[in-house]
């Protein structure tokens, strides 16, 4: 890791309402998808309640 | 207002300015110290949740506090710290409220029968229009008796009306906002979400409202989604899930606001000559966790009606729909606490935050009176 200054007149633009927009739904089914999987390996036996504190 | 310093679905947006003053880090250890943080928080929170009351077994007030309250105090403390010491946005790659909270609502479906959404969604699909019709048009309306800009006015009445931080980014999108504009409405919709999560449990008690009531008036008028399920667990878990139906719903609506936005900004605001508008924003803003949610409550629902031994089934779905949700749960209330920025409240000005004040009063007035009537009578058995 490195703590450095950002370099003047390389400035990395804050995120976009489009790219904002685009985010959330990628992030959306990303959830739905890591959420669905939980279900299943619950379901299947995989996860049991021995592996959650 | 240009000097604001905020996210956007943990989305840091920031000023040129105050990217050249604060120092960043490189390299992919921010990111695993990020990760180290949010799980190190919320296992912090596990053991206060458990540990607390028997630490003062007298108090039994003590042992009615419920675990959103200590993740969000947690996170508001932590992200204080991280921002006195200028690394919260460097550190910020896995505060990530949306993502987390959408996971535990998957995994929240999976704890409830197929038959109750199945009957929770008329009234729920009725509520959702009447009160975001509602709180959209009277927030419209007020915002342009004190002349707020029409873009700023069209992302604060979707997101006030519909669910918050996502609904502020479809509006924005659908409107052409400025980056600046959405941050501003996503940074004040937290700041008035976050005193509810609290208030609301609390009516709920003093007005004494059954189960299914409160949790359709919890998930009717608080804004985001995280903050209607921090609110709801800390009522109860039945009201948990009827207020997850309906934000759920409401969330479903996102996409005909998108739409119906876009259309009146083409033809009746910026009249563009030769412009359409598509309805392919219908599909790309509808929620798609949704979709998880309704397909692990069908999941789990067969599994425990087709199981030999439908005890040792349930017990095997409370791993998901209880368990691994409120660990979900929490790693997203310790993320709106660490998403929380003070400065955005004092760049907002007086107009805005009085449209926010007078849309939450008029939003958690109709929805009380809608649940009231749509809810009455409901059972979750």
């Amino acid at each position: 890791m490195s703590l450095t200054q950002p370099p003047s007149g390389a400035r990395a633009q804050p995120p976009t309402v489009a790219t904002a927009g685009r985010r959330a739904i990628n992030e959306d089914w990303l959830a739905t998808i890591v959420g669905l999987i939980l279900v299943l390996l619950v379901l299947a036996g995989v996860i049991t309640d021995a592996l959650v504190p | 207002m240009s000097g604001a310093i905020t996210s956007v679905d943990g989305a840091p947006l920031v000023t040129d300015e105050a990217r050249e003053a604060r120092p960043t880090l490189t390299g992919p250890l921010p990111v695993v110290l990020s990760i180290v943080i949010v799980v190190g928080l919320a296992a912090l929170v596990h053991f206060l949740d458990v540990n607390v009351p028997t630490w003062f077994p007298q108090a039994t007030w003590v042992g009615s506090i419920e675990f959103p309250v200590y993740a969000i105090v947690i996170g508001l403390v932590a992200g204080a710290v991280l921002g006195a010491f200028g690394v919260r946005e460097a550190l910020s790659a896995a505060f990530r409220t949306e993502f987390f909270i959408k996971v535990g609502l998957v995994l929240l479906g999976a704890s409830i029968n197929l038959a109750v959404i199945a009957r929770a969604a008329g009234p729920s699909i009725v509520q959702a229009i009447v009160l975001i019709s509602t709180v959209f048009l009277v927030t419209w309306w007020f915002a342009g008796r004190l002349g707020l800009d029409d873009k700023l006015r069209a992302v604060i009445a979707a997101a006030v009306s519909i669910c918050g931080v996502s609904a502020a980014i479809a509006a924005a999108g659908a409107v052409e906002a400025k980056r600046e504009q959405l941050a501003y409405v996503a940074s004040v919709v937290i700041m008035f979400a976050l005193p509810l999560i609290f208030i609301e449990p609390w009516l709920v008690q003093v007005l004494g409202l059954p189960a299914p009531v409160a949790g359709a008036w919890i998930g009717g008028n608080i804004d985001t989604t995280a903050a209607v399920t921090a609110a709801g667990s800390i009522v109860g878990d039945q009201a948990l899930a009827i207020a997850a139906i309906v934000k759920s719903t409401q969330n479903a609506m996102m996409g005909f606001v998108a739409v119906g936005l876009t259309a009146w900004f083409v033809y009746r605001i910026e009249r563009k000559p030769g412009a359409t508008v598509g309805l392919g924003a219908l599909w790309a803003r509808f929620p798609k966790f949704i979709i998880g949610f309704v397909i692990a409550s069908a999941a789990a629902t067969w599994f425990i009606n087709t199981a030999v031994d439908p005890k040792a089934a349930g017990a095997m779905v409370k791993v998901a729909g209880t368990d691994l949700r409120v660990w979900f749960f929490t790693l997203a209330f310790v993320s709106i606490g660490l998403e929380f920025r003070v400065g955005a409240i004092r760049e907002a000005g007086v107009r805005p935050l009085l449209v926010f004040a007078v849309a939450t009063v008029v939003n958690l007035t109709v929805a009380l009176a809608l649940a009231s009537v749509l809810f009455a009578g409901f059972s979750l058995t």
